[in-house]
Parts: C-alpha cells; structure tokens; sequence
C-alpha cells in the first residue's frame, strides 16, 4: 500500500491563528456543509415553504372573506414576514434542538471554524430557503385579490434584517435552551402568538392597547412594517423607526449567540 | 503563535501535558480529580475505565467543549484552557456518540472535514481515498450515512478525524460496533496516525484490545488517574500470578476460600481468583472437590490477563463488563 502521510506541523500550519482568509473559508465550507446536511429535507423544506406562504395567502381570504385592496395588501405582505419569522423563530432552534438531540450537536462546535462563520453559514442557508416561498406568496396573491406591488430596493435591507433578526433570536434561543423538548414547547408557542396576535397581517390598532403597546418593542410589527415599505407604496409609515428597533433586536440576538455559543460549560 | 500562550510546564518531548486537572460540574460532581497525563508525539496512550469514570470529561475539556474548575492543558506549548480555539484547530476528534453523518456520502463528509481542518482539497483526496481502502469501505463511499450500518458510520468518523493530520488526534471509542475484522484494520491506522507524528489518545473499554494498539496505558475511575505505565509494566503487577475461573452452580453461595486465594472477585455465578504460580494444583484440586460436591458447574485456570489487573484495579463488580466482554 502506497502510503500519504503529511506531518502534523505542516497540517496545523495551515489552520494556525490569522492564517488570511480563514473566516471567509471557513464560511464557505460551512455553507457547502449545511447545504449537504440539508439536502434531504431541501426539497421538503421549499414544498413546506410555498405551501405555507400561498397557503397562507389563500387561507386568510376565507377566513376573513371579501377584502378590499389595502386590507389584502397588508395581508399578502404580512404573510411573507411570518414566513421569515417562522423560519427563523420557529425552524432554526428546532433544527438545533434535533441535533442536539441526535448528539451531533458537540461535534460540530469541535472542527475549527470560528463559531460566528458558523453561524452565519447557517444564517445564510436557511435565509435562501424562504425566498422560494415568499416570491409564490406574492405571486398567488397578485393573482387571487388582483393586487399591484410596488417593489422598491428597500426590500433587500428589510428582508435581510428581518431574517437576520428572527434567525438571530432563533439561534440564541436553540443555543441557550439545554432541552430540546422545551425548545420544541417554546417554539410551538411562539408560532401561535405570531399568527393571530402580532400585528403583521393587521393594523396595531385592533389589539387591545397594551399589546399594542408591547409591539413598539418587539421586532415583529416592524419588520412587517419594513417589508410592508419595500413592497407597497404608502402603506408603510414611520418605517425608520422600524429599522432601527429590528437593527436594535438583532444586535442583541446576535450578541446573546455569540456569547451562547463562545461560553464554556 | 505568540509566546504569551507557552506555558513553562511544558515539559520534554511531551505534546500534551496536563497538569492538576480537576472538572467539578455546576451540579456538584467531581468528574474529575486532579488529573496529570502526558502523551509524546508518536505515542497512543490509551485510556481506560469503566462508564462514569471521567473519561469523556477529561476529553471535553482538552477539546474545549468544558471548561476545567482547575489545572492546565498544554498542547505543542499552547494554553488550551486560556484559548479553546487553538484546541479545535490542532486536535481531531472522534466522539463517542453519533456523528452528523445521515445525509452525506463518506467521501463527501471526509472531504469536507479534512478540507474545514485546513487540508487542500487534493492531498484530503488522495489521503481520503488511502484511508478508505485501508479499512475496505470501498463498498460504502457512495452510501449515504443515514443507510450505513453502526460499525461503517464508526469507521468513517475514524477517517473523518484521520484525514488530515493533527497534533492530538482523539479516539473516544472508535471500535463500538466495528466487526473484528475492520478492528485489526483500524489498530493499524490508529499506529500508523502515531508513527506520522500525532500524539493519540485513545479512549476506551476494551482492555485486551487496547494493549496490542498503545504504547501506554492510564487507567481511570471516579475521576482520577490509578495507575499509569505499560502494558507490560501494568502486567508486572501480576507477574507470577494465575487466575482460577470457577463458575458456580446455580444458588450456590460463595464458597469458604483456601488460604491460597491472593484476591477475589465475584461476577454474577462467575467467580475470579487471583492465585501464586506454585499453588496452582492445590488450587485445581480445590477447585475440583468443589465440582465434585456439586457446587461449581466449571473451573479453568490461566495465566494473569492485562484485564485482571484492570478488574484488581477497578475493584468493582461490574468492572468485568466494562473491560469489553462482548460487542460494547
């Protein structure tokens, strides 16, 4: 047998600390990683994806019967925002939670890649998941309640920040909850409370007024609210505001991540 | 790497050198206690001790997945305490639990692992391929993980921390679920891993096996280090020792034991005697009689095992199955 051997010095040379471009390979590997561990799910993953989104769009138009245009507007935007939410909220900390229940959660924090290439890896993946789902969302809607969008650039910051955000929150969520049943619970929770009591399909006003109240805090109105700005013309007011609350929560989940994940038991 | 992480224990030609290590969990346990190991680049020390031992503790910390209560751990002069990332960059680890293996195909999964370790894609390759045919998993490569059975997803994760070199490589039981076959293949690749140049620290059950694959040997339990040299060495602490087997009748109770009887152990019907050399017809004229009475149904008398002084050392009654009786 031919034998390859390569010394141990030559191999830890490569990895060493500050070896240039590091991060960004690292990133990409993790980005082929996650593309593979999720291939067998992907296809899955969009079907559930569109299905959720038209099927949100379609479903709300039975639920709430013959609307006018602003009223479906709002509502076709909103949808897209819970997909995103949803996503990230929802399908993150649980797919964290099954590989921790799975037990391969320690192993991939014990390849050298810095953890926040890692995670932005993962960021990046689950992102492009939902713009199958959302793109459909839009089109069913266009076609169903005959409604004119008007795309404008701002929707690539809002959509970004808006994913970034939930995922955020989702990654700290899935990072610092040990037990992945009550990930499981939490989650079930946060959907239901997202679905009939944010106000991403609706106007704030509906809910009573400390809920309401609550929203200004919270990222979910907001990044309604800047979605909403980058899709429609003159629906959307005080969308600075939004921008800087979402710039504010995912800052802090993004914080909160990194310490979750950089700390040691 | 800046000299501030060089720690002045580092000592001779040890690659890891860990000092004083103790790991008390918030819950109050103390995995483990004041732990000093040393492995030389070239060696495979081989750690053993029943379940609970620490073993997985003392691991998690050198990788950085735990943080220690106290101690040091030097690795090629780092500081792997002060800094965890330098762990994951210079070590490769095989965990003992399951590997995210489902949705690859091996290659791909070892390709991606060697090249994430810093290898480029053409050496990880060649070396892939090199270690795939020396544990005969040609057969596997295009299967993806979720259809591979325990003992093939083991061998992966083997090359998986094998492709690329490190200076510490991390075996946490990398013969579970292995046929016996692969496992004489896989010993070989673990020797040959040390022969390259990497310190390894292999960690597990099986006592017998474990002595033909390393250079020394550190026996664990309740946290601490008990004894430490080896094989051979290990093995002088019964030197002119044999063992009597007697496997009692069913119901009946330990017998009275003869003078001769230098240490005993009973394991369910099995009783293990530990006897001098010139005792040893007394002994099987003992054993006979209590045959004949009905009170043993067998008695086989040989020479003391490396697992004998393992189970001396243990001292437990469960230490027989956890020295690798059986498929673990």
């Amino acid at each position: 047998m031919t034998s390859y051997s390569i010394a141990p010095e030559r191999a830890a040379a490569v990895i060493a600390r500050g070896a240039p471009g590091l991060w960004v390979r690292s990133y990409y590997l993790m980005v082929v990683w996650e593309l593979q561990s999720l291939r067998i799910v992907l296809p899955l993953a969009l079907v559930a994806q569109i299905i959720f989104g038209a099927g949100l769009v379609i479903g709300f138009g039975y639920l709430v019967g013959d609307i006018p245009v602003t009223e479906a507007l709002f509502l076709a935007t909103g949808i897209t925002v819970i997909s995103m939410i949803t996503l990230g909220l929802v399908l993150v900390p649980q797919v964290i939670a099954a590989s921790k229940q799975a037990g391969v959660y320690d192993y991939m924090w014990s390849l050298p890649v810095p953890r926040t290439a890692s995670i932005a890896a993962s960021l990046t993946v689950n992102s492009f998941i939902s713009v199958p789902g959302m793109a459909l969302a839009l089109l069913v809607a266009w076609l169903r309640y005959d409604l004119t969008f008007s795309v404008s650039v701002l929707i690539v910051p809002a959509a970004l920040l808006t994913l970034i955000t939930a995922a955020s929150v989702g990654f700290a969520m899935g990072h610092a909850i040990p037990n992945p049943m009550t990930t499981s619970l939490i989650t079930n929770v946060l959907v239901f409370v997202i679905l009939l009591y944010s106000p991403i399909n609706f106007p704030a006003d509906r809910l009573p007024g400390w809920l309401a109240t609550a929203h200004q805090g919270l990222p979910m109105m907001h990044a309604a609210n800047v979605v909403r700005a980058g899709l429609t013309e003159g629906l959307a007011t005080g969308v600075g505001t939004s921008f800087a609350v979402l710039g504010v929560w995912a800052a802090a989940a993004w914080i909160l991540t990194a310490w979750v994940v950089g700390r040691r038991s | 790497m800046s000299e501030a992480t060089r720690s002045p224990v580092e000592d001779g030609a040890a690659a890891l050198a860990i000092t004083n290590l103790s790991k008390r969990y918030p819950g109050g346990v103390l995995a483990n206690d004041r732990v000093d190991l040393r492995i030389r680049r070239g060696d495979v020390l081989g750690l053993l001790g029943p379940n609970g031992a620490g073993k997985t503790t003392l691991v998690k910390q050198i990788i950085g997945l735990l943080k220690p209560t106290s101690g040091s751990i030097v690795l090629d002069g780092h500081d792997l305490v002060a800094d965890p990332s330098v762990a994951r960059r210079l070590c490769a680890y095989l965990p003992q639990g399951a590997l995210p293996l489902d949705s690859f195909r091996p290659t791909e999964v070892v390709d991606l692992v060697g090249r994430i370790r810093g290898g480029d894609r053409r050496s990880v390759r060649r070396r892939a391929a090199e270690l795939l045919e020396a544990l005969e998993l040609q057969e596997w490569t295009r299967t993806f993980g979720a259809r591979l059975s325990g003992g093939v997803k083991r061998l992966v994760g083997f090359v998986m921390a094998a492709v690329w070199p490190a200076s510490l490589v991390i075996l946490d039981e990398p013969t579970n679920d292995v046929d016996p076959l692969r496992r004489r293949l896989l010993w070989r690749q673990v020797r040959r891993l040390a022969d390259e140049g990497s310190a390894v620290l292999l960690v597990t059950h099986n006592v017998l096996e474990a002595e033909q694959a390393v250079d020394r040997l550190a026996v664990m339990d309740h946290g601490r280090i008990i004894a430490e040299g080896t094989p051979s060495s290990l093995r002088a602490r019964s030197r002119h020792r044999l063992r009597l087997q007697l496997d009692l009748s069913p119901g009946a109770d330990s017998p009275q034991l003869p003078d001769l009887v230098r240490d005993h152990m009973r394991v369910g019907r099995r009783l293990y005697l530990l006897i001098d050399e010139r005792d040893a017809v007394e002994a099987i004229h003992w054993a006979r009689s209590l045959a004949e009475d009905g009170l043993a149904e067998e008695y086989a008398l040989g020479g003391s095992t490396l697992e004998d002084v393992y189970i001396r050392l243990i001292g437990r009654e469960d230490a027989l199955e956890l020295a690798g009786r059986g498929e673990s």
